[in-house]
């Protein structure tokens, strides 16, 4: 910054040298640090930190030189102050969304559309469960206890998977309270599924359950990053 | 001069007074500490977003000498983010310079 002031004092015709040739040269410059600055984030994340870097940057340029500067210095001044583009990607993607998590949240939108849109799946997916639960619990008053715990386990099963989305659950805290839930109701279907074995079992538990805890997990970042009031409803679940 | 975990307070206070773009707050940083707190510009825009994403500031586009701008101004929590922040850092400098002052 003093740099530049003191530099104000050097050459009074400076905008002679402003002319769009040399910032096409420069240009490259910026564009390597914005690719270093935004690699994997999702495209809107991109588009908007290349909008605000240019800003930044046409502004920096521009105050420097108005201070003296010739355009080449202030192309230099301008990237310098906005130091390591590692760092600045690293900080960037803690709390912009990454392409990962823009796809996870794509494609999830695309799955509720598919439902809300087609009044006999929603239908479909909503009496499933409930019929599945309804048969385990008369199988089990007739004693066939094998068949009706396999019921079981696929009720609770189709009723998180299919159920939750129409439940009203549209506040953080009833989120919070309904993952709880979720995850003790999986590890309860688990436990009646392996009975006594489930640790001898639990390489196919960890195998089995580990896309949905990247999906929990990735989900949690993008609750981080998006402010509430542009969740959609599948985020809350 | 290391100032890592303080560049949101600064931000806030930078905009406690009116609304400003990322370029005009790390100018207003960097003038009002006279040049000690000179930080890299390209870390000012995330910790913006994230005191976006935490609901302190919000942001809207504006235009400045015909070039469309982003502005960012503090929210209500946000200020009271900011008088929170004041006074424990008042009371940590406090400490710190009683017990520098000691040695």
């Amino acid at each position: 910054m003093s740099q530049m002031q003191s530099s104000s004092m050097r050459s009074p015709s400076i905008h002679s040298s402003l002319n769009p040739s040399s910032l096409n040269q420069n240009l490259p410059n910026l564009n390597d640090w914005l690719h270093q600055a935004t690699r994997h984030l999702s495209k809107d994340s991109v588009a908007q930190v290349r909008a605000e870097i240019q800003e930044h940057y046409e502004s920096a340029r521009d105050t420097a030189i108005n201070g003296g500067a010739t355009a080449d210095e202030a192309d230099r001044s301008a990237l310098l102050a906005l130091g390591d583009a590692k760092t600045a990607n690293c900080q960037y993607r803690n709390v912009m969304l990454t392409s990962g998590e823009a796809k996870l949240l794509r494609e999830s939108q695309w799955e509720s559309r598919a439902v809300c849109s087609r009044p006999w799946l929603k239908w479909l997916l909503l009496t499933m469960p409930a019929a599945a639960l309804w048969a385990s619990a008369a199988l089990f008053l007739t004693g066939k206890s094998e068949l009706a715990r396999t019921l079981l386990v696929g009720g609770i099963t189709l009723l998180l998977a299919f159920g939750a989305p129409f439940l009203p659950i549209y506040t953080p805290a009833r989120a919070r309270i309904f993952r709880r839930v979720k995850y003790a109701l999986l590890l309860a279907t688990f436990a009646l599924v392996f009975g006594k074995n489930v640790l001898d079992w639990s390489w196919l538990l960890a195998c089995s359950v580990w896309p949905l805890f990247w999906i929990e997990w990735t989900r949690t970042s993008i609750r981080r990053k998006l402010p509430e009031a542009r969740w959609p409803k599948h985020l809350y679940l | 001069m290391n100032f890592k975990g303080t560049l949101p307070t600064l931000i806030l206070e930078a905009l406690a007074h009116e609304p400003c773009h990322g370029y005009r707050i790390a100018q207003q940083i960097k003038e009002r500490s006279q040049g000690v707190l000179d930080f890299k510009e390209g870390t000012l825009y995330p910790a913006l977003h994230k005191l976006e994403n935490e609901g302190l500031v919000e942001s809207y586009e504006g235009v400045e000498k015909g070039r469309p701008r982003r502005y960012y101004r503090i929210t209500r929590s946000g200020h009271k983010v900011l008088s929170k922040d004041r006074a424990e850092w008042r009371q940590l400098s406090q400490a710190v310079t009683v017990i520098l002052g000691e040695a």
